[in-house]
């Protein structure tokens, strides 16, 4: 089996691997942490750590999902906030575990409600021995508005907080902000410009995911009523990959440090993350349909694409596709591509087809005897519709040809991708 | 064991079709849909499941096909919808049937009432016999605006599909669901009335604008060396039997079945889940010929049925009976409790006025030489299945309401 170096340092810490816990209800409890360690992920953010006066009571159920066809867990809705527990017992957790797991790290994620309640959660968390603070200031489902995203969108407020953090504790400390926000570079700056070493994103996306039709009430429904609360999984690693490469390369940010959260349940999830900037990952819902077993296949996965891309250090990764993504404006728009058909893999089911005509430009004709599709190369603008609603992969980019007019090599043209020419 | 032969397997639930629809590939010219002899349009009905539109799939179905949930259940559709279809260029059909019986039990727990009778036309049809050709063609001509006596010899109706199909197949109460539908539409159903006995097809021709002959080929065949042998018996006889009684009977521990067809499986796998130990199959045709349906086959398998393939029977002494290769020589001797003959079965036309060659009337279509008198189902030209029942109880229909009412439409 292969064995490759995870390590990679963030924020002056040393983790044995990139994958991390989140600050959810999946790292609640002391035996929970223990649990995830002893299955392989290199970190936990501890679940967020209020002060002793600001109570948590939570409502039942609490959850719910997103489907599509067969598939479950297309996106997840949650309406937990932060830990219930009493804080000497989270505290009390936060030192067992450092004193029997020291080669992990342990992260301690806080929330307060004012500037003392920050410094003194620093203060008690360093105290019990955690390895770095985690700022939450993102929580989009609080009952209460001086806590959670409602702090997050507002610079002032985040910066505030964070330069009291850090008078609280000289731990390495980073801020985790809310998506909520149409432009998450202010925010950032803000925690930055507070003392932040670095930034966590994405916190859970505002959301009111399925109604029942019977009742007229968003699920879940919390005694005949609900209420909009953050949504999270497979459905929101675009947006988290758009915020993060959008950090990346904001005006003297460009070597900010991030710990990349939203949606990774894969070892290709992860290594998007890594490639746009994240130095580590933070997982919870993929835990939660899945469990901690997931790391395995994540690190392990890895691993392989390192040994594919002859990287001998995760840290070679990070950042390095941020390049590569461009203002619209500024891309190649001199040349079309067509698709190309694999007679071997055509089954006739005419899919292309149909979505040509309805959702492209009529490029595609159907011949009904012979169940076949051909090209029309007068009509095909190259969008490649056709490459991805295909079921059985006969279709890939073919011919490059410039557009009248436009000067350039064909040859020097690049736009393939296994992940489009299957 | 009785709990075995009246126990259906289990249909899929809202996730699992959800996963059987998602394979669908949504053909844009579904093969499937042209390849159902009834015109039932699978590629309609699965997108509907597949955007969750249970209710639009229902009335595809139901619209179409009077006993939906019936071929659901019966139908080979490996020969049909399931052989076309595109799903085959990667791995396996779609489960078609198995889709169609999640709707149609949908339809029926949510007390779906999809079927639609016409605005009277004031004229008044005669169906003789209740299989699945008569109650489609009854239900065809309810919704034109005709009104329909089903006229049934039997105590029960349904024909076949209650006298023959047996209950882990085909749920009596799902038959009886049908049925109802059917009759709720305005059907008349005359139980215990045989035609000739107790009302002559003169008077039927007399009291009805025209009469449908859909007797279909009720009575079993025999072969003369198993004539006035007491431990013989018909599979028509047997499957009715064992019906009725819910599996309540008790048979001897080696019974041998003679014959390939779908209903020597159905025989032979009720046999096994009656309990039987030794159920010996000699079938004529080899296994390269075979006639009855590779689901049917493969579930007689399944069941631990002997299977001989290529014999055919020579003579009977006492409880031995003899079988002869057909092709190479050789020779079987088995002694059997009892042995169940499922070689066909025929049609008995008295006192109907209609004269059938090899099963069937002589002619292509429906109208005989009587233009008051039609047939359909079995006795008509065509398939023996109950898909190709539902196909001709809606072309005569068709055929009648041309005659009749000159295809104008009724509104």
């Amino acid at each position: 089996m292969i064995n490759k170096d995870l390590g990679i340092d963030f924020l002056g810490v040393h983790f044995e691997n990139p994958f991390c816990l989140s600050s959810s209800p999946v790292d609640n409890c002391y035996e929970m942490c223990a649990k995830a360690f002893d299955e392989g992920w290199g970190g936990v953010v501890f679940k967020t750590i209020g002060p002793e006066h600001f109570k948590i009571d939570e409502v039942s159920p609490r959850f719910d999902e997103l489907t599509k066809e067969g598939t479950p867990f297309v996106g997840f809705k949650n309406m937990e906030q932060i830990a219930e527990h009493p804080l000497q017992e989270n505290l009390d957790d936060l030192t067992k575990l450092k004193k029997n797991y020291p080669n992990k790290i342990v992260i301690a994620s806080i929330m307060g409600t004012n500037e003392d309640d920050w410094v003194e959660l620093a203060r008690l968390v360093t105290e019990a021995g955690a390895d770095m603070i985690e700022m939450n200031l993102s929580c989009p489902q609080m009952t209460s508005h001086a806590m959670g995203s409602d702090v997050g969108t507002n610079p002032a407020l985040v910066k505030k907080y964070c330069a009291a953090v850090k008078r609280g504790s000289d731990l390495p400390m980073m801020a985790k902000m809310t998506p909520n926000i149409t432009d998450m570079v202010p925010a950032a700056k803000a925690a930055m410009d507070g003392g932040a070493d670095g930034i966590a994103t994405i916190n859970t996306v505002k959301s009111v995911a399925n109604l029942d039709l019977d009742k007229k009430v968003a699920l879940p429904i919390v005694n005949g009523k609900s209420s909009i609360s953050g949504f999270s999984g497979k459905a929101v690693k675009p947006i988290a990959l758009r915020f993060i490469q959008q950090l990346r390369v904001a005006a003297g940010m460009e070597q900010l440090p991030i710990s990349g959260i939203g949606g990774i349940e894969t070892w290709e999830d992860a290594v998007e993350f890594i490639l746009l900037g994240s130095t580590t990952l933070q997982v919870t819902t993929a835990v939660m349909q899945y469990g901690y077993r997931i790391v395995e296949d994540m690190k392990n996965g890895l691993m392989h694409y390192m040994e594919e891309q002859g990287v001998d250090h995760l840290s070679d990764l990070v950042g390095i596709a941020n390049k590569n993504i461009l203002p619209a404006e500024d891309l190649d728009r001199d040349y079309k591509v067509y698709p190309k058909i694999d007679w071997d893999k055509c089954i006739g089911c005419g899919r292309c087809f149909i979505s040509c005509f309805d959702g492209a430009h009529q490029a595609i004709t159907w011949d009904e005897k012979t169940r076949r599709p051909s090209v029309d190369y007068s009509k095909c603008v190259g969008c490649q519709l056709c490459n991805l609603v295909c079921p059985v992969g006969a279709i890939s980019t073919g011919k490059i040809e410039m557009k009248p007019g436009r000067q350039g090599n064909v040859e020097d043209i690049d736009i393939e991708s296994v992940r489009l020419t299957h | 064991m009785s709990n075995n032969y009246t126990k259906e397997d289990s249909g899929y639930t809202m996730t699992t079709v959800a996963e059987e629809a998602a394979r669908c590939l949504l053909c844009h010219d579904a093969p499937c849909t042209k390849a159902c002899p009834a015109g039932t349009d699978p590629a309609r009905f699965i997108r509907s499941v597949r955007f969750r539109n249970i209710k639009g799939a229902a009335e595809t179905i139901r619209e179409n096909n009077a006993l939906g949930a019936i071929c659901a259940r019966v139908c080979p559709t490996e020969k049909y919808c399931e052989l076309a279809c595109s799903r085959s260029g990667i791995d396996v059909p779609i489960d078609i049937g198995g889709i169609q019986r999640y709707v149609t039990d949908f339809e029926q727990q949510a007390g779906m009432k999809i079927l639609e009778k016409g605005k009277s036309n004031g004229l008044k049809i005669a169906i003789v016999g209740s299989g699945p050709a008569g109650l489609q063609s009854a239900t065809t001509l309810l919704e034109k605006g005709y009104a329909v006596d089903i006229y049934e010899k039997n105590t029960k109706p349904g024909g076949y599909l209650t006298y023959g199909i047996p209950e882990y197949r085909l749920p009596q109460n799902i038959v009886d669901y049908e049925i109802k539908r059917i009759t709720d539409l305005g059907a008349t159903l005359h139980l215990n009335t045989a035609i000739g006995s107790d009302i002559t097809m003169d008077q039927l021709k007399a009291d009805y604008d025209s009469v449908i002959l859909a007797v279909g080929a009720s009575e079993a065949k025999m072969l003369p060396m198993f004539d006035d042998q007491a431990n013989v018996e018909t599979a028509v006889d047997f499957l009715a039997r064992v019906k009725d009684a819910k599996g309540e009977v008790t048979e001897p521990d080696n019974v041998v079945v003679v014959g390939g067809g779908d209903v020597a499986m159905d025989v032979s796998t009720t046999l096994k889940r009656l309990g039987v130990k030794h159920v010996t199959d000699m079938v004529y045709e080899e296994f390269a010929e075979f006639r009855a349906s590779k689901k049917e086959l493969a579930g007689t398998q399944k069941a631990g049925v002997t299977i001989v393939d290529g014999y055919v029977p020579e003579s009977m002494t006492g409880n031995e009976v003899t079988f002869k290769h057909r092709k190479i020589d050789a020779e079987m001797k088995i002694k059997a409790d009892k042995v169940i003959l499922a070689i066909g079965q025929q049609v008995n036309t008295d006192g109907l006025g209609i004269t059938t060659k090899r099963g069937e009337v002589p002619f292509i279509g429906y109208q005989t030489q009587d233009p008051k008198v039609y047939v359909t189902g079995d006795i008509a030209h065509g398939d023996k299945t109950v898909v190709w029942a539902v196909r001709k109880g809606k072309e005569v229909a068709e055929e009648i309401d041309k005659t009749l009412m000159g295809g104008r439409q009724n509104d």
